[in-house]
């Protein structure tokens, strides 16, 4: 039954193809999505990954950093740094705003920078200087391409003019971007006079960062301190959770495409094989072992579209990433355990209806002319 | 008869309900026995396929017994039908039924795997039947391009490969020219003589009666035996065309001479002009 199965699939390759490719289309589509979903919540989250702090120390009731607003006033950095255990407190400003640049609005994070110190800047520079005078910014390189600007042009944030004096590289989605200024200018837009956003801790050589940031917890009064870790999963679920609707919604739709394209593909084939299937019958080959023909079938089709699909998926992460720099993909095991966990479901599912159609197959049409 | 493989008592089928009822086959009985080829014959819808697809266990009846080596299969279920269809029946379909996508020697042995025994005396047998009946020079050639002779010969390889008791072929010469038919034919009557395998045959052939052991006649679902019943071949006077006897078809007496006729039509034609009809010599 098997090799019939087998030999039945490759007796018409065009049309192996064409199920197969349909099916991996489907597939393909929501592995994509959920690399873009990945790709963006990396982007989301990699300020905080590549600051590289061992906690973050934050307003009490505050958890993370997208989206949200912090407050801590300077005697309260004062006081971080002579707790044990600490090697330096790196304070920064932080803003979600709207910046115009090259007269399009972009969504970025206003990051402010201590004066002379670079700790909580820009990681990897594509151009000029990373760290901001008064009046100079630090923009993401992708935008500056998109919006036509390079160095020594102006963007503006809250009213104020900046001059680009650096871009940046890896600080740019589609959800958002990061741009560096002064602490002092974007204090001075804040009206945060005495007061910053988050705290970066570094901890001593052999100081374990759960353990610090236990200690300042219980040793800085209104504080919140997390680990990077902690911090960077807490964004990462904040955002995960903004896509999720949509990832959802896509993985319904393309799984839904592949349960349509599975289950016509094999109704098909039982019925261009209804003659041979009757005949089968009436040599005394059981149900069960045409079912298992047709659910390995259906396997050897949602394998292949499967692998087709990571295919298609490896090859047009790089190509999206050269023609569309703005989107960031990254495709994750979790996402091809969904989808090849929802393939099978699918392929089960689709089972149904070309079995149904089985069963009623009458082995007494195999006597037809 | 002695050792019957297939004893088939009363057995009736209706299909449909009410007004739509039609009962394709009315309380036939026969028994078949090994060595013995059994041809059916009978006019278009008379129930040829209902009665030999009841008796190939894929039919139930609607009442009567069938009993295939003394077992009766009405008391059987799928599965049981299944094996029993498996083990001890072989069919010859008309339309060949190959599966398009495997060789000839993979179609021979396909039933094989249904059945124990292992593959590895199935392929002597397959051997020993594509040699027997000329196709071991299309071992591997693939159904689509083998004439039509061959396709029929594939399809009784295949039929035979379990070493079934029995063995059902539904016209198969139908879609064969005469001389491949008559060939068809003779495997069979070679089947039933050398193997001991009880063959019937569901046939519009008439050559398929120069082989037959017996010649069963159904006609409106009924069934009789030709060859051990007095028949005589007359002509219906109005028509011309070839009438038994012995049937019971519609008669009329004129001149004292009694005339048969294929049917009522012809019978009122005959009426009507007696004088125009009664010089055709019987």
């Amino acid at each position: 039954m098997l090799m019939w199965t087998l030999k039945g699939l490759v007796a018409a390759p065009l049309q192996l193809l064409a199920s197969v490719g349909a099916i991996a289309g489907a597939f393909s589509l929501i592995l994509f999505f959920q690399a873009v979903f990945a790709g963006e919540s990396d982007q989301i989250v990699a300020y905080i990954e590549k600051s590289d702090a061992d906690v973050w120390v934050m307003q009490k009731g505050v958890s993370n950093m997208h989206m949200a607003s912090s407050f801590i006033s300077d005697w309260k950095a004062q006081k971080i740094e002579t707790v044990d255990g600490v090697s330096k407190v790196t304070p920064i400003l932080y803003l979600n705003t709207v910046m115009v640049a090259g007269e399009r609005h972009w969504f970025s994070f206003i990051v402010g920078l201590n004066k002379g110190d670079s700790r909580a800047g820009p990681w990897e520079m594509a151009a000029g200087q990373a760290l901001p005078g008064p009046s100079e910014a630090v923009v993401p390189a992708v935008l500056a391409r998109l919006a036509n600007l390079k160095t020594g042009d102006q963007v503006s944030i809250a009213d104020r003019d900046f001059r680009i004096v650096g871009l940046s590289e890896n600080t740019f989605s589609m959800a958002n971007s990061i741009t560096f200024i002064a602490m002092d200018d974007l204090s001075d837009i804040m009206s945060t006079f005495g007061s910053f956003s988050y705290l970066l801790v570094d901890a001593e050589p052999g100081v374990d960062p759960i353990a610090l940031a236990a200690r300042l917890q219980s040793d800085v009064e209104k504080i919140n301190a997390l680990t990077r870790a902690e911090f960077t999963n807490n964004d990462w679920k904040i955002a995960m959770q903004m896509g999720l609707e949509v990832v959802s919604i896509m993985t319904i739709i393309g799984g839904g495409l592949a349960l349509l394209l599975i289950a016509f593909t094999a109704y098909n084939h039982v019925g261009q094989r209804e003659r041979e299937l009757a005949m089968m019958k009436a040599m005394g080959v059981r149900n069960r072992s045409i079912y298992a023909s047709i659910m390995f079938q259906i396997g050897v089709i949602t394998t292949l579209a499967f692998l087709a699909a990571i295919l298609i998926v490896v090859v047009a992460i790089p190509l999206t990433a050269w023609l569309v720099p703005q989107i960031t993909l990254r495709l994750t095991l979790d996402a091809l355990f969904q989808v090849g966990t929802a393939a099978f479901i699918v392929s089960l599912l689709a089972a149904i209806v070309p079995v149904r159609k089985l069963v009623n197959v009458d082995p007494v049409t195999a006597f037809q002319a | 008869m002695s050792n019957p493989i297939l004893q088939a008592s009363n057995l009736v089928k209706v299909f449909g309900a009410g007004d739509a009822q039609v009962r394709a086959v009315d309380g036939v009985s026969l028994e078949v026995a090994r060595g013995e080829l059994v041809v059916i014959m009978g006019p278009s819808g008379s129930g040829k396929t209902t009665l030999v697809s009841m008796c190939g266990a894929l039919l139930r009846s609607t009442a009567g017994q069938v009993i295939i080596d003394s077992v009766d299969i009405t008391k059987l279920n799928e599965a049981q039908l299944s094996e029993l269809r498996a083990l001890k029946i072989g069919f010859v379909f008309q339309a060949f039924n190959l599966l398009e996508v495997l060789s000839v020697e993979d179609n021979v042995l396909f039933p094989a795997r249904l059945a124990p025994g292992g593959m590895r005396a199935a392929r002597q047998r397959a051997d020993a039947l594509l040699e027997r009946l000329n196709l071991t020079h299309r071992r591997s050639a693939l159904p689509a391009t083998l004439s039509g002779g061959e396709k029929q010969r594939v399809s009784i390889a295949r039929a035979l490969i379990n070493q079934p008791q029995l063995i059902f072929a539904d016209e198969p010469t139908g879609n064969l020219d005469s001389r491949r038919g008559q060939e068809v034919l003779m495997i069979l009557h070679d089947v039933a003589r050398d193997q001991g395998c009880a063959v019937v045959l569901v046939s519009h052939d008439p050559h398929a009666q120069e082989v037959a052991d017996r010649i069963l006649w159904l006609e409106d679902g009924v069934i009789r035996d030709r060859k051990s019943e007095k028949h005589s071949w007359v002509k219906d006077p109005v028509c011309g065309m070839r009438i038994d006897e012995w049937a019971e078809a519609p008669f009329t007496e004129y001149l004292g001479k009694r005339y048969l006729f294929c049917s009522d039509r012809c019978l009122e034609r005959f009426q009507v002009e007696p004088d125009r009809y009664a010089e055709v010599p019987l």
